[in-house]
């Protein structure tokens, strides 16, 4: 499904990334882990081309991205659902409107276009925003404003916007990093949910290692812009851990 | 569910409502101000021509220009130094925490605030009518107008300073004068230079335009030439206009900002700065020459103020129906812009906000456009526009639309600018297209204060609209000039009585409305 080949991407002249490979099986759940600046979402930016890396590819379905290309890239993005730490929901309209503006990259000519550019959505898909709402757990809040909704409902906005794609493949980043233990469980257990049911494939930045071994079986882990662990979940041991994220004490209570 | 569908039923009804009323209101201003679609397109041709006509420009009368020229700078300059002195003490009387006194506070704030409410030009249609045509009646009304924005401004920077450090020095045991010496004006004295700038930028390019009606300066040699379709001689005029204005405004502005920050006479500027000041002084002096203050002739015109103000009592009701009809053409006039307004600015705030439109070269211009359009006095635009495309309302349209377009465009780019980016990103990472980003993740964000600023912006083009008729660019100015001209004084009572209520009636819908929207 993803193919990441040998990604190197510099910023103010440090290497984020370097030479970062990794492939990921279609309906597989991965979560990425690492510690701060270690390029993880840097890696998952790059997949939907929001980093454009200096050298290496990144190879969905068997087509490498093509960054130059800004039409060819909105291809490649509408069937990639992205969740943000911040929700990165527009707050000020309604949850409904949010989650439709998911629907944007397919309705992109002719009638449609115009369309959902003056805010019209046809029937269809205002009944699939319903349904993905129920499907989330907030079909009552679908006509609040999504300023007046917790950080909990915001995340199941935002998780409803990216499935309103029918996408192939969902990456999250940090989905769960501002919300409360009870909240983010639930959050994490819908992600997993719609991975398994929908066979969509994940790609999950997370920072909670307990969260981590509860819920994938599979973890990557980044350190200095490359790969250094890649495997079962139940091989992560307390050494590979410590060796992860050495130097890095905040990290000692979560393992433990 | 259930509850979700009937709550978006009775939004839809209440919705609908709504926009059928503004819309039956929008046709109705569209039909009182002859505008559609054919007209605006048959305008922009005339519009094309008649700049045409105007090349080449004719400099040969340049010695008379350039005398014009400064004599309008020498109004603009006294009507602010006035202005200024007369602001000073006011704004501390109508600064709540200062005035010291509740019934002091109230009438001059009630003072300050009908000033502002008269536009520029009645005040000088007023003093020409009572002290004779010519620069003193010019330097009069922009001094008026002055006060009324100006102690606004003072009271406003008095009221939101820090009380700390006045406590402190009260706590000494100093007398009020020199509480306000000492505490009050080192805190606000940087940011009454600015207004003080800004207001001399704004009474230069007022000072253009009052020559229309008789109270000297460049105005009234360009209204010569526009009427007497010498429009070569009239472009040499607007070009040297134009020039002035930018000058001023770009010197104002970075003035402005060294004030505030202030890098103005400080040591290493120090000589630089005192030099301008120094320059700028002997200048004024020397334009006092243009500003005959003939104390005569004033002794003579400060009676004829009060027969004025005597004259207009008791108000002639007898056109009222014919009034009525005519503010209600200057209403539909000030909405009819605002909507032509809106239009032309929508594109341009949004190729002239930095974070949408990634080349300079784009943005850069698109400032520059609205700039141009903000700086020009709308009286300006209109005296074109009515050679353009004819006597009338649908000229003020024009002219109003143009000049408020270049304030939404300025205002609009800056509300993008300010926008969260977050959201925009994600939907681009939808995959969806330039003009849906814009649509579902820009447009949401600055929505709600796009129409704040839209509806201050109807408040003022309404308030514009009643002085078109000057040029005669329809609306009820007309018939006020008229009334003065004719010395029917009891008429223009009845006008400005209709004017006022009006004003006030907008003022407080437009400010109930904003606070519904925000």
């Amino acid at each position: 499904m993803v193919r990441i080949e040998n990604i190197r991407k510099r910023f103010n002249g440090r290497d984020v990334l370097d030479g970062a490979n990794m492939s990921v099986r279609k309906g597989e759940a991965v979560a990425l882990i690492g510690p701060s600046g270690s390029g993880k979402t840097t890696l998952i930016r790059a997949v939907n081309g929001f980093v454009v890396p200096d050298s290496g590819k990144v190879i969905i379905r068997g087509k490498g991205i093509n960054y130059r290309n800004k039409e060819s890239l909105r291809h490649t993005r509408k069937k990639i659902g992205m969740i943000y730490q911040l929700f990165n929901l527009v707050e000020r309209t309604s949850a409904l409107e949010n989650v439709m503006a998911g629907a944007l990259g397919r309705l992109d000519n002719g009638v449609n276009l115009i369309s959902s550019t003056i805010g019209l959505f046809n029937r269809e898909e205002r009944d699939k925003a319903m349904e993905l709402l129920k499907f989330v757990g907030i079909g009552d809040k679908a006509f609040e404003r999504v300023d007046r909704l917790s950080g909990g409902q915001k995340q199941r906005v935002a998780i409803a916007r990216a499935l309103m794609q029918d996408p192939e493949l969902l990456l999250a980043d940090e989905p769960i990093a501002n919300l409360d233990p009870k909240t983010s469980r639930k959050i994490l257990e819908l992600l997993l949910r719609i991975n398994m049911e929908k066979g969509i494939t994940m790609i999950c930045v997370l920072h909670h290692l307990d969260a981590v071994r509860d819920n994938f079986s599979r973890v990557v882990a980044l350190k200095n812009g490359s790969i250094c662990f890649d495997g079962e979940t139940y091989t992560l041991t307390h050494d590979r851990i410590h060796d992860i994220y050495e130097f890095e004490e905040d990290t000692e209570c979560l393992v433990a | 569910m259930f509850g979700g569908v009937s709550a978006a039923y009775v939004k839809r009804a209440k919705g609908f409502f709504l926009w059928s009323l503004f819309i039956i209101i929008m046709i109705l201003s569209f039909r009182v101000s002859s505008l559609d679609i054919k007209t605006l397109v048959e305008g922009f041709s005339y519009s094309v021509s008649l700049i045409k006509e105007m090349f080449p420009p004719d400099f040969s009368s340049w010695k008379k220009i350039l005398l014009l020229s400064t004599e309008t700078i020498a109004i603009g300059f006294w009507g602010t130094i006035l202005g200024m002195t007369i602001s000073f003490p006011l704004g501390f009387f109508s600064a709540k925490n200062t005035s010291g006194n509740v019934i002091l506070y109230n009438i001059s704030k009630g003072l300050v605030n009908c000033l502002r409410a008269i536009p520029d030009i009645l005040f000088a249609i007023v003093f020409v009518t009572s002290l004779g045509m010519g620069s003193l009646a010019g330097v009069l009304a922009l001094a008026f107008s002055t006060v009324g924005l100006l102690s606004k401004f003072y009271a406003e920077a008095i009221e939101s300073m820090d009380r700390k450090p006045v406590e402190a020095i009260e706590a000494t045991g100093s007398h009020g004068l020199g509480v306000i010496r000492h505490a009050v004006l080192p805190q606000v004295l940087p940011l009454f230079m600015g207004y003080n700038l800004y207001l001399l930028d704004h009474n230069i390019r007022a000072a253009m335009v009052l020559g229309l009606v008789g109270a000297g300066g460049l105005g009234l040699e360009l209204f010569t030439q526009m009427r007497s379709f010498n429009y070569q001689k009239a472009a040499a005029i607007l070009i040297i206009i134009f020039a002035i204005i930018t000058v001023i405004d770009r010197v104002s502005a970075r003035l402005r900002k060294d004030i505030i920050n202030g890098a103005f006479l400080s040591r290493e500027n120090r000589y630089k700065d005192g030099l301008l000041l120094l320059v700028i002084s002997v200048i004024a002096m020397l334009s006092l020459y243009f500003i005959p203050v003939n104390f005569k002739e004033m002794a003579y015109g400060i009676p004829r103020i009060w027969e004025f103000l005597k004259g207009m009592f008791p108000p002639d009701f007898s056109g009222i129906t014919v009034y009525v009809n005519l503010m209600l053409e200057t209403v539909g006039m000030g909405i009819s812009s605002t909507f032509l307004a809106v239009l032309i600015s929508i594109p341009i705030g949004v190729l002239s906000a930095r974070n949408v439109i990634h080349a300079p070269v784009i943005y850069n211009i698109m400032k520059e456009i609205s700039n141009f359009f903000r700086a020009m006095p709308e009286l300006m635009f209109a005296l074109i526009f009515v050679a353009a495309v004819g006597l009338g309302p649908f000229a003020g349209v024009l002219a109003i639309a143009i000049h408020t377009a270049g304030f939404l465009g300025k205002f609009y780019a800056e509300a993008i600018e300010n926008i969260d980016p977050k959201p925009v990103e994600a939907v681009e990472a939808t995959g969806a297209k330039f003009i849906q980003r814009i649509r579902h993740s820009v447009f949401p964000q600055v929505l709600s204060l796009f129409n704040s600023y839209n509806l201050y912006i109807l408040d003022r083009n309404i308030r514009a609209s009643t002085v078109m008729g000057i040029v005669g660019a329809g609306g009820i100015g007309f018939e006020l000039v008229m009334s003065m001209k004719l010395f029917e004084y009891q008429k223009t009572a009845t006008l400005i009585l209709i004017i006022l209520l009006t004003v006030v009636l907008v003022d407080w819908l437009s400010s109930y409305l904003r606070q519904k929207v925000v």
